[in-house]
């Protein structure tokens, strides 16, 4: 941070490097392409560095960050005359179960509700099996269809490691968002990887 | 509650983000539920595998052009 502040090249590049690819992503999901969220992340950088002086470390660095990022794409959008809809970001059926229905028993069985079949128990598979290239290859497949908001906040929670707390401030999301949004994200992906293990 | 409705707080619980009556409510059911405890144990590797993905990374071009910024607001 101190090195930052005094203009430390490699210090903001370090930074640009491990914060980029996510600051690339989430300003695509408010603007039209992806030349304009390359400006807009040009825009946030600038930004950082014009307001580093002031930064007081109230809030984590990376998610003061993304405020800026989060604030510049906003504002593009809008002025594209694009407003996105939450929904078209995050997905219109976070009301729903993430859960597939038909993994339960109907009501009118004997215990609805219950499991129908039960799940296959993982820790029997051969470790190698898990964690081969292919199994993260369908992880990876499987982020690409994710709604932009959830594999997100599943990226930034499961991936890189960040906090509840500062993935909310970061994409200024409720905390009932952001936990519906990882639950979502994290169920599908299981799935997946459930179905890649059993074929 | 059914498992359908303990699956849909598994996450929560798994984060350890549910309140001390609905984590123990999760808990007890947990001990008597293989299926359930299964569940958990795979959404617990889902996030494990995920945090051995591999991040992208930035383009040669976009990393230079991140680099001039730089340079322009220091000589600027």
């Amino acid at each position: 941070m101190q090195r930052l502040q005094r203009g430390d090249e490699d210090a903001f590049m370090d930074l640009v490097e491990r914060l980029g690819p996510s600051m690339r992503r989430v300003a695509r999901m408010f603007v039209s392409t992806d030349a304009v969220a390359d400006e807009v992340v040009q825009d946030a950088w600038l930004g950082v560095l014009q307001g580093l002086a002031k930064f007081e470390g109230r809030s984590s660095l990376r998610t003061w960050i993304f405020r800026i990022l989060v604030n510049i794409a906003k504002t593009r959008g809008q002025k594209e005359g694009r407003s996105i809809p939450f929904a078209a970001i995050a997905g219109d059926d976070l009301d729903q179960p993430a859960w597939d229905p038909s993994d339960f028993l109907g009501p009118e069985s004997d215990a609805p509700g219950h499991w129908s079949s039960l799940p296959s128990d993982w820790r029997g598979m051969p470790e190698e099996r898990a964690e081969a290239a292919e199994t993260m290859r369908v992880i990876g497949a499987t982020l690409e269809t994710l709604p932009p908001m959830q594999a997100e906040v599943l990226r930034l929670r499961d991936v890189l490691g960040w906090s509840s707390e500062e993935i909310r401030n970061a994409l200024d999301l409720t905390d009932t968002n952001q936990r519906v949004l990882l639950h979502r994200a994290r169920a599908k992906v299981r799935a997946a990887v459930e179905a890649h293990l059993r074929s | 509650m059914a498992c359908r409705d303990i699956v849909e707080m598994i996450s929560d619980y798994l984060d350890q983000a549910l309140p001390a009556g609905e984590r123990a409510h999760v808990q007890i059911h947990l001990a008597t539920c293989d299926g359930c405890e299964t569940v958990l144990e795979q959404v617990r590797e889902t996030v494990h595998l995920l945090g051995k993905l591999d991040e992208e990374r930035l383009t040669e071009v976009q990393r230079e052009i991140l680099r001039a910024v730089f340079h322009h607001h220091v000589l600027g």
